[in-house]
């Protein structure tokens, strides 16, 4: 008795002096590879002991009973406080038998010195059987390191018995690696940027470098049907970048231990400013601050999970029947570019990358497909990066690319694919000052970088809207004309986080600028872009004000100022406040924001004709910037702006205003003025003249005609009668689209309506009679006809929701013209086939009369219900 | 001790927060809530379809102060969350028999 507890205290003075060694060594060199070698090395001597003091004087003795390392102690890295997993290995029952009392005593030895031991029995037979319910212990075999006791039975299970389990039952292991390894991904986010990560769970982290380990040994021994080289059994070029992570957070996970005193794995702000301060992980620096030195270990994670990922995604074996099935559908979108092998994309032509277009319809086509890159096409991408770095693809030219992959369904994940490998910041600078970049506060759970990306992934994630108030937010994203400037100003958003300011927006705004000027982006876009970012904290400060008190609704449609903005802003708000952390946008947040958005919505309707009265806004924002671009033109700007609605000034961009003035003053050489654009989803056909009756109905006809479908359209109109209408729509037979030399003859065609030098009515009759051969539509919409005289001081309003159909918009104009109304305000609008049109109706510029609202109610009813 | 829960409108969360923080109160919980009392819902229409809130957005804190402490916070939500309008909330005061603090076992209004 005196002898076993003089050796237990031996023991634990030796556990306690040599700990503490470690930990001091630790202390000034910072070299965690080391101390966990070297603390493996000592518990093995404190086992060893104890072996020969417990269950055999021989360190190899007995026969048929085998002290076998597993897990971290079995591949050497034993952290300050890890768990030892022992694997206690027989050659039959008898001898466990035999040596029960004899473990016991030995686990309680180890117990006593305080180390946390893990302890397994197995039979050598037992281990040879595959247990579906434990397959962890499969799993920890490939770890497996001889301790002591019968070498010969060690052999056998390390030479015979793992080769032959491990072939036998790789598809099996490999699936419940992908598994396990996915679903622990998942309840991270899927991401590495957390703020304070957990460096060895977190996506990234020390439990990433096993699976990777993992995956290599299991693939290799499918392969060999035996082991491989114990030094490499990852590729070379995996390992290049796989041990520096691989150091750098074995440095950081001693550095938690040894800090806290017991396993703690969390980098929490404090153990990040400390760490940062003593240069932990790093041989060649110190002090630095803690927001770089987590861009280090962002660096490392990000290399640890990217070999992870790559490695599942690229072992065949880990795929279930169903994920294969999936993987095989997915490669039936390879193109003329890209082929598509089981679910990893690769270039038909690797010198195809040298093209900067090709690789950036390379991410388009991840975006859109929801495809990985394969490692080689990784590679390669790598490869041609210092080359494109000398001349990066700017202007329209990268904006018209990065626009469509903004807008595809799985954007986030080409734009983490970009980010990785260090693309997205050679197109975007911008986003350099963000690049892993760790905001503390108790609300953020990711970098910044990551939030954006989320916060861009949360609206397309909206498609799959399940909840009632996710599928409203779905219905208003869907309606967006222009969705890309939505994702680009969520992308840019908190790029001023990243420089020395007190309020990130106005950092945020100076950066969107610069971007925006090297995007090269139409004036009108710019300023949709900044307006988002500038304002993208309003709604959410206006959720802290009473919602149901008018004057604060009022305020805030007043600053959002157009629809189309408070869809964006509302969809903006929803989006960043989901990507703070998974729970802060609750049903009731949710809620509020709906209904803030309903109510700014039905604000800004209700408010659509009030007229601009120059001198009282002379200190308007964007009369501002009219002055500054026609510092000469100001009296006829103010001229030609008054009695504008200020829905107007809201809806276009001051260069937009400007064109609209100089269309204006050419009315003395042709009194039709029509400029014809082609934007990205419809062309914009924009009409300059003096009022007339019969006007907006007759351009709606004459569209109609040409056969084209209109989907918007705006109606304006100034004091001295000279109207701005606006006609979005969308060509049909591509008339517009593949032939050029038709766009003069098509703007001649509506002038000459205009003028009345062509008869409307036959052309349409023609167009009408050919459309009705196409049979009834789909889906069935009931036609409803709403009149409201309270919601304006000057006009009566009439929203109309019909079937849409080719005419439909001209029906309903030459209805009110019939009947002398003149349409002050047109908001035309198409929701797959309903189309929603609000007019806003005046007789003698005043509202009309009960008398003549029935007789135009009871002409439009019958209008419709006839048809074009 | 005392447990005080009230019921306040969204918008005055922090003259609420501030007011009581001039007086000594540092903490509280804050729960997002809904309801009406002699408030009644809010309607609005959009795009022909009709949206009902009849529970109203409101904001519940809840502390737990010492006896002595009861009149002065009561005064300082009161004067903070008054705009004289319906659905200004309503304060609830019960008794609390004991507080223990999770980290040390502390008891009683110490531990508060």
């Amino acid at each position: 008795m005196t002898t076993a507890s003089s050796s237990s205290s031996e023991l634990r003075d030796l556990y306690a002096e040599e700990s503490a060694r470690i930990r001091q060594e630790f202390a000034s060199t910072g070299n965690g590879c080391a101390a966990v070698t070297q603390r493996t090395a000592l518990v093995e001597q404190i086992a060893l002991r104890l072996w020969t003091e417990m269950i055999d004087p021989e360190e190899r003795g007995p026969r048929n009973f085998t002290l076998v390392a597993l897990g971290g102690f079995g591949r050497k890295w034993l952290f300050p406080h890890s768990d030892l997993d022992l694997l206690f290995l027989h050659a039959d029952r008898e001898t466990e038998q035999a040596f029960k009392d004899r473990i016991r005593e030995f686990s309680q030895g180890l117990w006593d010195l305080r180390l946390k031991v893990s302890p397994a029995t197995r039979t050598l037979q037992e281990c040879d059987r595959f247990d579906p319910a434990n397959v962890e212990f499969a799993i920890s075999l490939l770890d497996c390191r001889y301790l002591a006791g019968d070498a010969d039975l060690f052999a056998r299970l390390h030479d015979k018995i793992i080769p032959k389990l491990m072939t036998r039952e790789a598809q099996s292991l490999l699936q419940r690696l992908d598994d396990v390894t996915r679903s622990r991904h998942e309840k991270f986010g899927n991401t590495v940027f957390h703020l304070e990560p957990n460096v060895k769970d977190t996506p990234g982290g020390l439990r990433d470098c096993n699976v990777a380990l993992w995956l290599s040994l299991l693939s290799s021994i499918d392969k060999l049907h035996d082991w491989p080289d114990p030094n490499s059994p990852l590729s070379a070029a995996v390992r290049k970048q796989f041990e520096p992570a691989l150091d750098f957070l074995m440095s950081v996970r001693c550095f938690l231990h040894l800090r806290s005193g017991r396993d703690d794995n969390l980098l929490s702000w404090e153990a990040q400013e400390e760490a940062a301060k003593l240069g932990i992980g790093m041989y060649d620096s110190q002090g630095l601050s803690a927001a770089d030195w987590m861009r280090i270990y962002f660096g490392h994670a990000r290399s640890i999970h990217r070999t992870a990922t790559q490695l599942l995604d690229e072992i065949p074996a880990a795929w279930s029947p169903l994920s294969r099935h999936f993987h095989n559908l997915r490669s039936r979108v390879s193109d003329a570019d890209f082929s598509v092998v089981d679910g990893l994309v690769f270039l038909r032509q690797s010198s195809a990358l040298q093209d900067p277009e090709v690789l950036l319809r390379l991410f388009h086509f991840v975006a859109h497909h929801d495809v990985r890159l394969s490692t080689t096409t990784e590679n390669k991408i790598e490869r041609v990066l210092p080359s494109l770095a000398a001349t990066p693809p700017r202007g329209a030219e990268l904006w018209l690319y990065l626009g469509e992959i903004l807008a595809q369904p799985h954007a986030a994940q080409a734009l983490r694919a970009m980010h990785s490998l260090r693309l997205l910041t050679l197109l975007l600078p911008e986003l350099k000052a963000i690049d892993a970049l760790v905001v503390r506060d108790f609300y953020h759970r990711f970098t910044v970088d990551e939030h954006s990306f989320l916060a861009i992934e949360n609206l397309h994630r909206l498609r799959q809207a399940r909840s009632e108030w996710e599928k409203h937010y779905a219905e208003i994203l869907a309606e967006l004309e222009q969705p890309e400037l939505l994702y680009l100003s969520l992308l840019l958003h908190d790029t001023g986080k990243g420089e020395p300011s007190d309020n990130h927006v106005v950092g945020s705004l100076a950066i969107a600028e610069r971007c925006l000027e090297r995007l090269d982006l139409e004036p009108s876009e710019r300023e949709t872009v900044l307006f988002l970012i500038g304002n993208h904290l309003e709604m959410s400060a206006a959720l802290r004000r009473d919602i149901f008190d008018s004057a604060t609704v009022a305020a805030f449609a007043d600053k959002v100022g157009t629809p189309e903005r408070l869809k964006m802003l509302c969809l903006f708000t929803y989006a960043d406040i989901k990507a703070v952390n998974p729970d802060a946008l609750t049903p009731w947040k949710a809620e509020n924001v709906w209904q803030l958005y309903i109510s700014a919505a039905n604000q800004l309707n209700r408010n659509v004709d009030q007229r601009l009265h120059l001198d009282a806004d002379a200190n308007d924002e964007k009369m501002t910037r009219l002055r500054t671009l026609a510092p000469t033109a100001g009296k006829k700007v103010k001229a030609f702006l008054e009695g504008l609605p200020q829905r107007y000034l809201k809806t276009y961009a001051a260069s937009e205003v400007l064109h609209h003035l100089e269309m204006s003053e050419n009315l003395g050489k042709h009194p039709i003025q029509l400029d014809l654009k082609r934007g990205r989803h419809w062309f914009e056909l924009t009409l300059v003249t003096n009022d007339r009756p019969f006007l907006f109905g007759k351009v709606a006809g004459a569209l109609a005609a040409w056969g084209m479908n209109i989907v918007k359209a705006t109606a304006f109109s100034n004091l001295a009668g000279t109207v701005v209408d606006a006609f979005y729509f969308t060509d049909r037979f591509r008339t517009l689209e593949l032939n050029l030399s038709e766009w003069e003859r098509f703007k001649r065609g509506i002038s000459d309506v205009l003028m009345g030098e062509a008869d409307l009515e036959p052309m349409l009759k023609s167009r009408l009679q050919a459309e009705e051969k196409k049979g009834t539509p789909k889906v069935k919409i009931k036609t409803s006809i709403q009149f409201d005289d309270q919601c304006s001081s000057n006009s009566t309003l009439v929203q109309v929701v019909a079937q849409d159909r080719p005419g439909l918009l001209h029906t309903v104009a030459s209805c009110f013209a019939n009947h002398k109304c003149n349409i002050e305000i047109a908001l035309i609008d198409t929701e797959g086939q309903m189309a929603i049109d609000v007019f806003y109706l005046t007789t003698n510029r005043k509202k009309l009369a009960p008398e003549h609202l029935k007789r135009v109610e009871a002409a439009l009813r019958a209008a419709l219900q006839n048809g074009p | 001790m005392t447990k005080v829960e009230a019921i306040i409108q969204v918008s005055k969360l922090e003259s609420v927060k501030n007011s009581l923080h001039e007086i000594g109160v540092e903490g509280m919980t804050v729960l997002e809530a809904r309801g009406h009392g002699r408030q009644k819902g809010h309607t609005e229409f959009y795009r022909g379809r009709e949206y009902t809130v009849d529970l109203i957005p409101k904001i519940k804190l809840e502390l737990v102060i010492a006896d002595t402490m009861v009149e002065k916070v009561v005064q300082a939500i009161s004067l903070a969350a008054r705009t004289g309008k319906i659905g200004d909330g309503k304060i609830f005061l019960s008794r609390v028999e004991e507080v223990i603090r999770i980290r040390n076992d502390e008891r009683g209004e110490g531990a508060l």
